[in-house]
């Protein structure tokens, strides 16, 4: 029986379609003609540029600040989640469940502009702080998806020999389920880092002034500013999503050889 | 037993390779139309590639297959008037048994009221009327067994392939699902090719068996030819249980007798299952069963060969015991049926100074030894 | 008895954190969205006192069925093509052999890791007047020198679908990794074509990857706003734009408000239907396996 080659050309040309335009911004990046279409030689100039705009820095500072806070609370938060899913079948679990799953779906635009107004209602002064609280509502139901499906999978069987052997509940927890989870909640971790140092409509709606962060400011750089430069952030940005991508694979392929 | 001795499938050099591993190497095979023809052979021995090419599913890279003597192997398998039942049953798992078993029909463009009424006629035959409206995720493994064996009979196809169709069962049920393929077969009367790596199915069902080893066939005959007369050690071996024996002929005595030394154990008499002369090298493959053992030295008899050994191992199981029995460092397995007497005589004990003995008829010479098929013999519990 | 109480306490002692957060910033500013759209708007961008119809009586202003029209399309038009493409993609990738997969999974994975807008971004400089490829369509002579190739509803639907096929494949992979193969082989035995096999057996076979799957491309499609802002223009606007405009351009939140809450609406009606199903089929899945 010959096999249809439809999905192989499909494929490729999918795969085509996601990387070509990726890689003409990476080396375009290094082109010292302003100019996409035109090769102008080697150049890092654009790099020096990049490194000499201080607002780009700013918002990295930004940035960085938000992803580490929001990553840590959403673990924590969507851990507990997990196991209150994972362990218990109950009218309160089902609300839970949806309360956790429907964030993952609802348009950025839609939690962006809720949480808005709410700040607005209650008159909280719109600041890193408002960003961080919405980072972390949106990433808690990731991390607590992620740490869900490791549950799924999980042999509790380890946990009965735990017991038998003479553990507390609290000695179960830190010395036998933190430890062989612990690749499942970081890996939940890193997507949490990485959602949070991607957002850019939700903190769109919730920045004030003075807490720009690295996509409003690339957006503005979209609007306003000079193609190269920016080509040169996309490309070290790519460089760490790829360490990113990398090191979670890492993470859930000790899943398989363990 | 098949009515009519024609050809159904003919299989002609097939060759079929994954990279440079050839799965199957070069077989050719016939399969009479009517019988019960299995494939036997352990894991890996191309037995379920072979019957993939038949199905159509893998493409042979050399050779051609023949059903009712026209060449198919190029036909795409929906074009094949063969049928399968796989391993898993592959039922479909969004749709009804009645839904499953008419697929074929559907797919044929048959008409609806022709389909259900074929497809009554077969939940009849399988005794799955109650069951029509379910998914396969709701009944048991037997009756999904059933369905996939409804499935492909509705299409009367001209030869039935069976893919380890026990494998998922257990023991119980198997036995009972190979009664009820026997009788199945028996009503349809359509060739069956059979696939398994389990000997029991294959010798209680088969007409013909195929012993398959790396690619190849090793033998193929009725089930008590491939039992009684092993043409090499893989078949003896891989076929219940045996010991090994190698010597040399020392005389021969006559058309049907032979003399021959077995190294540390001395001269036996042999029966002469192929051309030998004086000097031939002898591989023999007894079979455990075929075995007497007692603490009594046996009658004496001219036809049978005797040993004196110590008993070093017994397991106990059920319907017969088996015994190793060290002969001069050899370890000979022996089973013994459970008989009346056995409760007269004290019984044979771990240790005890033993006879063990044989009818010359009862060896068997190989024609075809391998040392590494020694590998495949039982070996007692450490 | 006193166990079945503890055990109680403890399962609202790990659930109460998430609960709590979520109902406090998500649940309670999505009611929040509902209220404020029956309330007035003040000439100074705030929300005023009292209740009122005014506001979702603008909503029928001719603009509206245009843009919500538009939006509904290129959405429906996303998920279409997205999935059209992801099931062979997913199909190829469930087939590939052992070693090849996770090379194929990164590949797949790595593009929706990626920054949002560097994607845009990329595209933008694309189908920028001096671009790629505009220069290759001219050269074959597919476009006039004049012709703009952004700021139109294809450049917004192309950039869609760049933008969530990773989404779609993802699912759908996840869904055809778990296929039995042999159900194929099966349908052709007993007389299907691989074009009905693959209908009849295949696309049934998947079916909960191609909800999810459409599932998580129609509803952010239906909420985009960056795309069509940066890709669109002013004929490729969503509602997204007309939300955000009311924000930050009009500063009128009520009317912003009314307008996310028909987007609401038109989002979590369908996908709490989906979540029921699919919550009530696991343990009946979980019985089934174990027995």
């Amino acid at each position: 029986m010959k096999r249809s080659r439809i999905p192989l050309y499909t494929t490729l040309v999918c795969l085509l379609f996601f990387y070509l335009p990726i890689i003409i911004l990476i080396v375009n990046s290094f082109n010292k003609s302003r100019f996409g279409s035109v090769w102008g030689g080697f150049s890092l100039r654009w790099y020096q540029k990049l490194m000499e705009n201080r607002d780009v820095w700013f918002a990295l500072k930004n940035t960085a600040i938000i992803a580490v806070s929001a990553t840590i609370v959403s673990m924590v938060l969507g851990t507990l989640a997990a196991f209150a899913l994972h362990r218990y079948r109950s009218r309160l679990q089902n609300a839970h469940y949806t309360l956790v799953y429907t964030p993952l779906v609802v348009p950025d635009i839609l939690m962006g502009m809720s949480l808005l107004l709410l700040f607005v209602q209650v008159k909280v002064q719109l600041s890193l702080f408002t960003i961080f609280l919405a980072h972390v509502t949106f990433c808690i139901s990731y991390v607590a998806m992620v740490v869900l499906a490791r549950l799924q999978d999980f042999d509790f069987s380890v946990v009965e020999a735990a017991r038998d052997l003479g553990a507390s509940t609290r000695q179960v927890v830190t010395g036998v389920l933190l430890p062989l989870l612990a690749p499942g909640i970081l890996a939940g971790g890193l997507l949490a880092f990485t959602l949070s140092i991607d957002d850019f409509v939700i903190t769109f709606f919730v920045a004030g002034p003075g807490s720009t962060t690295l996509p409003i400011q690339i957006y503005s750089m979209i609007k306003h500013g000079s193609p190269p430069v920016i080509n040169a952030l996309s490309t070290i940005l790519l460089a760490v999503t790829f360490v990113m991508v990398w090191l979670s694979q890492r993470l859930t392929e000790e899943k398989t050889t363990s | 037993m098949p009515s009519t001795m024609d050809t159904s499938i003919q299989i002609e050099g097939v060759t079929k390779r994954f990279g440079s591993f050839a799965a199957v190497d070069n077989v050719s095979a016939s399969i009479a139309r009517g019988e019960v023809f299995s494939l036997l052979g352990p894991s890996g021995c191309g037995k379920t590639t072979l019957l993939r090419m038949i199905a159509g599913f893998e493409q042979p890279d050399e050779g051609r297959i023949l059903l009712d003597g026209e060449d198919i192997t190029d036909l795409p398998p929906n074009r094949r008037k063969v049928n399968t039942i796989f391993q898993n049953y592959a039922l479909f798992p969004h749709m009804t048994v009645r839904d499953n078993i008419g697929y074929g029909l559907k797919v044929a463009g048959r008409a609806g009221a022709e389909i259900r009424s074929e497809v009554d006629r077969m939940l009849d035959l399988i005794q799955m009327g109650d069951h029509a409206g379910k998914k396969p995720s709701q009944i048991s493994g037997g009756q999904k067994q059933r369905v996939a064996i409804a499935r492909a009979l509705i299409n009367k196809p001209r030869v039935l392939l069976l893919d380890e169709p026990l494998a998922a069962l257990d023991l119980k049920l198997r036995q009972r699902m190979l009664i009820e393929l026997d009788n199945i077969h028996d009503e349809v009367g359509i060739t069956f090719l059979y696939v398994t790596h389990d000997q029991g199915e294959a010798m209680s069902l088969s007409d013909t068996i195929a012993v398959m080893n790396k690619g190849k066939i090793e033998q193929t005959g009725r089930p008590e030819q491939i039992y009684e007369a092993p043409r090499s050690s893989f078949v003896a071996a891989f076929i219940g249980d045996t010991n090994f024996f190698e010597g040399k002929v020392t005389a021969v005595l006559d058309d049907e007798y032979s003399r021959m030394t077995i190294e540390d154990l001395g001269e036996v008499l042999v029966f002469n299952d192929k051309r030998i002369q004086v000097g031939s090298p002898v591989h023999l493959s007894l079979r455990p069963e075929k075995f007497r053992i007692s603490r009594e030295s046996p009658p004496e008899n001219g036809r049978t060969n005797r040993l004196e050994g110590v008993v070093e191992d017994i397991v106990y199981l059920g319907s017969h015991t088996r015994y190793w029995v060290n002969v001069k460092d050899y370890r000979i397995a022996v089973t013994q049926q459970h008989g009346r007497f056995l409760l007269d005589e004290k019984p044979v004990a771990w240790n005890d100074r033993v006879f063990v003995w044989w009818h010359a008829d009862d060896g068997f010479m190989l024609e075809q030894y391998r040392e590494d098929d020694e590998e495949l013999l039982t070996s007692p519990g450490e | 008895m006193a166990d079945r109480t503890s055990e109680r306490k403890q399962e609202w002692l790990i659930s109460a954190p998430s609960m709590v957060w979520l109902t406090v910033l998500f649940l309670a500013p999505t009611l929040l969205v509902f209220a404020i759209s029956f309330r007035p708007s003040t000439p100074f961008g705030g929300v005023g006192e009292g209740w009122t119809l005014q506001t979702i009586r603008e909503l029928a202003n001719p603009n509206y069925p245009a843009i919500i029209w538009r939006t509904v399309w290129l959405s429906l038009a996303t998920t279409v093509i997205c999935l059209g493409l992801a099931v062979p993609c997913a199909y190829f990738m469930a087939r590939a052999r052992a070693r090849w997969k996770p090379v194929l999974l990164m590949l797949v994975i790595i593009p929706f890791w990626t920054n949002f807008l560097i994607r845009i971004f990329a595209w933008k400089v694309l189908l920028h007047p001096e671009g790629l490829v505009k220069k290759l369509l001219l050269a074959v002579g597919l476009v006039e020198p004049r012709d703009i190739l952004m700021y139109n509803e294809n450049a917004v639907l192309l950039v869609l679908v760049y933008s969530y096929l990773s989404f779609a494949i993802l699912p759908i992979y996840a869904a055809a990794e778990k296929f039995d193969f042999s159900l194929l082989e099966a349908a052709m035995d007993l007389g299907a074509t691989r074009l009905r096999a693959f209908l009849q057996v295949f696309l049934p076979g998947i079916s909960r990857g191609l909800i999810t799957a459409a599932l998580v491309v129609f509803i952010p499609a239906l909420g985009s706003y960056v795309i069509p802002d940066l890709m669109g223009g002013p004929s490729g606007e969503m509602i997204g734009n007309k939300i955000a405009q009311r924000v930050f351009v009009d500063r009128n939140l009520p009317h912003a408000s009314a307008l996310a809450a028909v987007l609401t609406l038109a989002v979590v009606v369908p996908m709490v239907a989906v979540i029921f199903l699919q919550r009530q089929k696991k343990p009946a899945r979980a019985k089934e396996a174990g027995g």
